[in-house]
């Protein structure tokens, strides 16, 4: 088996189980916060048919929106951690003032390793799109509030935007531009 | 056989497989989610013998999927039940599915006054079917008319809605059903 699958399978792992995490968590949570009584059914037929019903409309519309919201910043607040760590590893590179400032903040373990990699990059912005598209869907659908809709399309936009610039970087990597290195 | 022969033969097959358990670990948090959304249903009040003790008319979602029938909602608003749904693109059938269960939990007789109609007419004959009777909701010129269910006490009903065109239909269409008690 190629390296590279095996490193995909492993970096899939953690978003995959968080993706669901995040959702289950904040419906639970919210339910048990509120008490808001909930059942659990499986009236419809065919893969997974389990569903969660609530009593009012607007009660599950409020759940739906909430859990949607907790999914969203447990793929996104890593995502953009990722993204952050490698834009500041490169510019520390390029540019040493980076450093002084990195110093300031207090966060020079950010630089000391890359050990972030493009491949994570991806994947873990794979899983921020599949959210997003998730969320969008059912802000269309009226399912969730149009603002968390809004702010998960922006999110998986900006998110989209990093991970391109990343692969620039690794690609300069392999293949420096000549202006810069003949 | 050569060992590296084995090997070589046994990495034809798991590579493929682990390609398969890839798209796995984004197909699976994808469904989870979907089914994790929270629907709404009027939850069944029990008492501590796990008895259903409310003297009062209950009406209930059934659910399911259907390749007419899609994103079935049930509101309900000073004791004004609304079901929505929307008529998918069609060929020219007939085409029914159970939609709402009615229970009419009083010791008296109740009377509900029903009326359904599509927001733009599409020529569609519209029926409901309860205890195979048939009552008609829209004619296909668009007419639409009021019907008067009477429910005896301590009764359960399955309330079936019926659509059937002599032509395709090629758009989707919103249909809405206002249930009230008189």
């Amino acid at each position: 088996m190629s390296k590279l699958l095996k490193r995909a399978l492993k970096n899939s792992l953690i978003p995959a189980v968080l993706m669901i995490a995040g959702k289950a968590l904040g419906i639970f949570i919210l339910s048990a916060k509120y008490g808001f009584p909930l059942e659990i059914g499986n009236d419809v037929t065919g893969l997974f048919s389990t569903q969660i019903y609530f009593q009012d409309s607007d009660v599950t519309n409020f759940v739906n929106s909430v859990s949607d919201l907790v999914m969203l910043i447990t793929i996104a607040v890593p995502t953009i951690y990722l993204i952050t760590k490698t834009a500041i590893f490169q510019s520390t590179i390029q540019n040493p003032k980076t450093i002084v400032k990195v110093t300031k903040f207090n966060i020079l373990k950010w630089i000391t390793r890359d050990d972030t990699t493009f491949l994570k990059i991806f994947l873990w912005c794979a899983f921020l799109w599949l959210c997003s598209a998730l969320i969008i869907k059912n802000s269309i659908e009226g399912d969730t509030y149009s603002w968390i809709g809004i702010t998960a399309g922006l999110i998986s936009l900006f998110c989209g935007f990093g991970s391109l610039k990343t692969f620039e970087v690794e690609t300069n990597k392999v293949y420096p531009s000549n202006s810069k290195y003949y | 056989m050569r060992k590296s022969e084995v090997k070589k033969i046994l990495l034809l097959v798991v590579e493929p497989l682990a390609f398969g358990i890839l798209a796995l670990l984004f197909i699976i948090p994808t469904i989870t989610v979907v089914n994790l959304e929270p629907l709404t249903k009027t939850l069944k009040e029990f008492d501590v013998l796990g008895l259903s003790n409310k003297a009062e008319l209950q009406i209930t979602i059934v659910g399911g999927t259907h390749q007419a029938f899609e994103k079935e909602r049930l509101e309900s608003t000073d004791g004004v039940y609304k079901y929505t749904t929307i008529l998918k693109g069609r060929e020219s059938d007939r085409y029914s599915k159970p939609i709402l269960e009615i229970v009419n939990n009083k010791d008296e007789e109740t009377i509900l006054e029903i009326y359904g109609y599509t927001h733009l007419p599409t020529k569609s004959d519209i029926t409901m079917i309860v205890n195979d009777q048939v009552y008609r909701l829209q004619r296909p010129n668009g007419d639409v008319e009021t019907q008067q269910l009477l429910l005896l006490p301590r009764q359960k009903y399955i309330l079936y809605l019926a659509i059937e065109n002599f032509s395709n239909v090629q758009f989707d269409e919103d249909f809405e059903l206002s249930i009230k008690e008189i």
